[in-house]
């Protein structure tokens, strides 16, 4: 893998939304987001020091006018496109003016294959239908396209209907366990969360665990529906590929090393994106960071089974080198499903038990008040 | 082939990075790291330059016979024909 070189940008350019998921860790108020030309000098800044793929996505992508005005700009800098929105606003026309612009993937959201399921959670009537209907404009264009799903009470049980749905629309999926705290620190979402006995059965499933992989080489599996994609073993002994070779731009021109990892670094209003990505203390502090660095993760007997991410544990246990609880319960239910007998995390054990940090006692406090 | 005009896939993303081209193809999203020499004639062809041109700067900027600049600029060409990378 390159040095530091920001290969892969993630890049909100709205937080409106013509859903309201009730899982979002979004504030979908717009508090001024870069208008056009903001947007274009970004980009062309993120060209010259090395961005090659650049996913857009939001708040709903297609609710700002001149997206298409933004994606023929990223397209003349050559960069590789990939798409996040839930397809509402994706016509047949639409579909294919994002074929001939190169666009490589569109990822759109499906929560179950239950239109009901579906509904209850974007809390708009009638988005399953409309979200179908839009992939399969996309598939007649010849476009790749995704489905992301993250994982809550509400759609666990309807998770081998959805994958029979990927199957039928010849399309790939990312099964995502994980739901965020909100941008702002508030972790009521998280009552949304499947416990980690809950998902043991997707943690069982061969077939979920590996990467199926179809014909137009996408591949589908559990994994992160926010990923940059850059995740593996290119990454030995770095805990992952934020501030490294990805970063996340905020709608308001912040620049984060990821978007779970809500530390921000320096704004494009103000300030250029190379002079950020190479000197700010936030991301040399982020890339100093080795897994050996890790004071309790480190020395944890199942951290081959941990799919920590350092972001989570700064929003969630309040440390970005810290372990915190939900890490912690999947490597465990995850080593007890590889036959690792009484599984204890270092931090569990640590801690004689499952002792909460502050955090996130504070956290629960919150949830059990609602 | 000498005469022609070699065309970068319109459809291609790619960026030079750390002196070399990273070429991804949105037909299959397979990535191509292109070396040192096929970095240079992907530039060089990027300007529009025709084959013999690119061959001849070629042959001067890495000191190698003409003709064998010829045959790798060539050689090069096709295998990026073939990939859709360009077009001729």
């Amino acid at each position: 893998m390159v040095g530091s070189v920001p290969l892969s940008v993630h890049f909100d350019v709205t937080y409106r939304c013509n859903e309201r998921c009730v899982h979002c860790y979004l504030d979908h108020e717009d508090y001024g987001e870069l208008e056009t030309t903001e947007i274009k000098n970004i980009l062309i800044q993120l060209a010259a020091s090395g961005t090659l793929m650049l996913t857009f996505s939001g708040g709903e992508i297609f609710l700002r006018e001149d997206f298409f005005e933004l994606l023929e700009f990223a397209k003349d800098l050559h960069f590789d496109i990939a798409l996040k929105s839930n397809a509402l606003m994706i016509t047949a026309a639409r579909a294919a003016r994002l074929r001939a612009l190169g666009v490589r993937q569109v990822q759109v959201s499906v929560y179950s294959a239950d239109p009901e399921i579906h509904d209850a959670i974007t809390k708009v009537r009638g988005s399953f239908a409309r979200s179908l209907k839009a992939i399969r404009f996309l598939k007649s264009q010849g476009l790749r396209v995704k489905i992301a799903c993250p994982l809550m009470k509400q759609n666990l049980a309807g998770l081998r209907q959805l994958r029979a749905l990927a199957d039928e629309l010849g399309i790939s999926y990312v099964i995502d366990m994980t739901i965020t705290p909100k941008l702002d620190g508030d972790t009521s979402v998280l009552a949304l969360r499947n416990s980690a006995e809950d998902l043991l059965g997707v943690m069982q499933d061969p077939t979920l665990q590996g990467k199926a992989v179809l014909d137009d080489g996408s591949e589908s599996g559990v994994g992160s529906a926010v990923s940059s994609g850059m995740e593996g073993d290119a990454y030995d002994g770095i805990p992952c590929s934020a501030g490294h070779n990805t970063c996340y731009i905020s709608p308001y021109g912040d620049v984060y090393p990821c978007v779970q990892m809500p530390v921000a670094a320096g704004n494009l209003r103000t300030e250029k994106f190379d002079e950020i990505w190479r000197r700010s203390p936030q991301f040399e502090r982020v890339r100093a960071i080795r897994d050996s660095d890790l004071p309790v993760c480190a020395k944890c007997s199942i951290r081959k089974y941990c799919e920590r991410c350092p972001g989570l544990a700064q929003m969630e246990g309040g440390d970005l080198l810290g372990a915190y609880e939900r890490a912690c319960e999947l490597a465990e239910m995850k080593a007890r499903v590889a036959g690792v007998a009484n599984p204890v995390s270092a931090w569990h054990a640590q801690n004689d038990g499952k002792i909460l940090s502050p955090a996130t006692l504070s956290s629960l406090v919150q949830i059990a008040s609602l | 082939m000498s005469s022609e005009t070699i065309t970068l896939n319109p459809q291609l993303a790619w960026r030079e990075i750390e002196g070399r081209v990273v070429v991804i193809s949105p037909a299959d999203s397979v990535v191509h790291e292109l070396n040192e020499t096929a970095t240079f004639i992907w530039k060089q062809a990027e300007s529009g330059r025709s084959v013999a041109e690119i061959a001849d700067l070629l042959s001067l900027e890495f000191c190698v016979e003409p003709t064998q600049a010829r045959s790798d600029t060539e050689e090069l060409l096709r295998m990026l024909l073939q990939k859709g990378l360009v077009t001729s």
